[in-house]
């Protein structure tokens, strides 16, 4: 499983450091025109932040088409992994993807701070919130993905399950945009996520055809 | 159906197999395929050719019946079955934008029992371009490449779904010509799904033919070539009723039928006094096209 994980994280390389440049691209030039136009004055770190973690979740949802358009499934049912092993590759592609993107905040924020001269450590926990919101977003992709697959193959239950879990995660997202920046809002944002991982491995599990 | 195989002599039986969608259903299905047998399923667009083949490969769980390959119970929860399996369906799952060597290697990794030696005999015997990403090969190609990753880890049972659709007549006749060396050595049971009636000819010991999710008939290729004729004849009467008969046609007193047992026909028309008899063989092909056509006319064979 994890060989397979590590092949698409590595397959799909390009695109998140395409992500990256393209983010890094932003930083600069957002930083330089702050800098100038605002009197010495940088954007906002959690600002800053959001860009590479942004490229991370988008790469993932890229994986996740990717990976249905390419038919991976029947090319690892051809060797020894099981469904299990599959769907926690499906899920575990989002998180991995979101996690490269908050590393590339580091440089990105040392960044904006060589430009500007300005950081702000009081914005980490606005950061982590952004960080919580996105993997959460990402997460919801195999969710919604799964959850189709159970309705295309009549697994009246499993659908209802992957849709209602579906829904309750944005209710919970939603709620807890208000906390962004507190311990309350992220453990929102962690409880979605986690959620839709489970929900969406589970389903996978119970597919009927791997031929997607 | 035809269930006649020793146990150990059995590659792939399927028992009961059936496969619902919203306006078809496949199935039950019962086949057995012996070892060191090429068994084509023929059938038009829609027969259930594909799911059958996903079914057996893995790919599909069905919703009653199943399949075992070497008497291992096929489930995509199980893994025993796999390395008996070599499929080539219409998509293999490859990283479309790595090149071959680059697939190719990671399927070393991946697929217990590969051989490298085989893949890189195999890529050089149909010339598959190794550098070349996977996203720019011609369909040809593309058959090719699922072709040697289908077989590197030689499996004892090829699962071909219309492996020559859609490919021009040189590239068709190479993969032929690949396949009937990798089959010859009697080794490997293949099940090939096709509905290019020509493949027929050139590679199946057996024929199965699939028409709305039913095995309408299975036979033996020469058994088929021997049995169905199409028969000419004079005969005053204007109603003719011959057993075996799938199709006839009387223009006047000519009269000219083609019939699935060609030897009780002759027995009545002689007994019946006709007249300037003429008997003609058949192709496969036109006996295929025949029976996909007539199918539910046609009595299912019983070894």
């Amino acid at each position: 499983m994890w060989r397979a994980l590590k092949t698409e994280i590595w397959y799909f390389w390009p695109w998140l450091l395409g992500g990256l440049g393209i983010a890094a691209f932003v930083v600069i030039v957002l930083s330089v025109l702050v800098r100038f136009l605002e009197q010495g004055q940088g954007p906002p770190v959690f600002v800053i932040a959001m860009f590479p973690i942004i490229a991370g979740m988008v790469v993932s949802f890229v994986a996740q088409g990717y990976r249905i358009e390419e038919r991976r499934a029947r090319m690892l049912l051809a060797g020894p992994m099981t469904p299990r092993q599959l769907a926690w590759v499906t899920v575990l592609l989002p998180v991995c993807f979101v996690v490269l993107g908050i590393l590339a905040v580091i440089p990105m924020i040392g960044l904006a701070t060589l430009i500007t001269g300005k950081f702000e450590a009081s914005a980490v926990p606005m950061i982590a919130g952004f960080a919580g919101q996105f993997w959460a977003y990402a997460q919801l992709g195999p969710l919604a993905q799964e959850s189709s697959a159970a309705h295309r193959e009549r697994r009246t239950r499993a659908t209802f399950v992957g849709w209602t879990a579906f829904a309750g995660a944005i209710l919970i997202l939603v709620a807890s945009q208000f906390f962004m920046h507190r311990i309350s809002g992220h453990f929102g944002f962690v409880t979605a996520s986690v959620a839709a991982m489970g929900v969406a491995a589970v389903l996978y599990q119970g597919r009927t055809d791997f031929t997607r | 159906m035809n269930d006649h195989g020793s146990e150990n002599n059995v590659a792939a039986r399927l028992r009961g197999l059936t496969k619902r969608f919203t306006g078809f259903q496949l199935g039950p299905l019962d086949l057995t395929l012996e070892a060191g047998t090429v068994l084509a399923l023929v059938g038009p667009n829609g027969a259930g050719k594909t799911t059958t083949l996903n079914c057996m490969a893995g790919l599909m769980v069905p919703d009653e019946g199943g399949t075992e390959v070497y008497g291992a119970p096929v489930h995509p929860a199980r893994t025993e079955y796999r390395q008996d399996i070599g499929y080539v369906g219409e998509e293999s799952g490859f990283f479309l934008r790595w090149t071959v060597r680059r697939n190719l290697d990671y399927l070393a990794g991946l697929l217990p029992g590969w051989s490298r030696e085989r893949a890189r005999h195999l890529s050089e015997r149909i010339a598959l371009p190794l550098d070349k990403p996977v996203s720019k090969l011609s369909r040809g190609n593309k058959t090719k490449l699922a072709l040697v990753a289908a077989m590197a880890h030689k499996p004892r049972l090829l699962l071909l779904d219309e492996p020559t659709t859609g490919l021009d007549p040189v590239v068709r006749a190479e993969v032929l010509d690949l396949l009937w060396e990798i089959i010859e050595d009697g080794e490997h049971a293949v099940l090939y799904s096709t509905h290019v009636l020509s493949d027929i000819n050139r590679l199946a010991d057996e024929l199965a033919f699939l028409r709305d999710g039913q095995i309408v008939l299975r036979t033996g290729r020469d058994e088929l070539s021997e049995s169905w004729r199409r028969v000419s004849f004079r005969l005053q009467q204007e109603n003719v009723d011959l057993d075996g008969i799938v199709e006839h046609r009387r223009v006047r007193s000519e009269h000219q039928v083609i019939t699935r047992d060609a030897e009780a026909t002759l027995q009545q028309l002689n007994h019946l006094g006709a007249e300037a008899v003429e008997v003609a063989r058949m192709s496969v092909d036109e006996i295929a096209v025949q029976i996909l056509k007539e199918g539910h006319h046609v009595a299912r064979t019983e070894d």
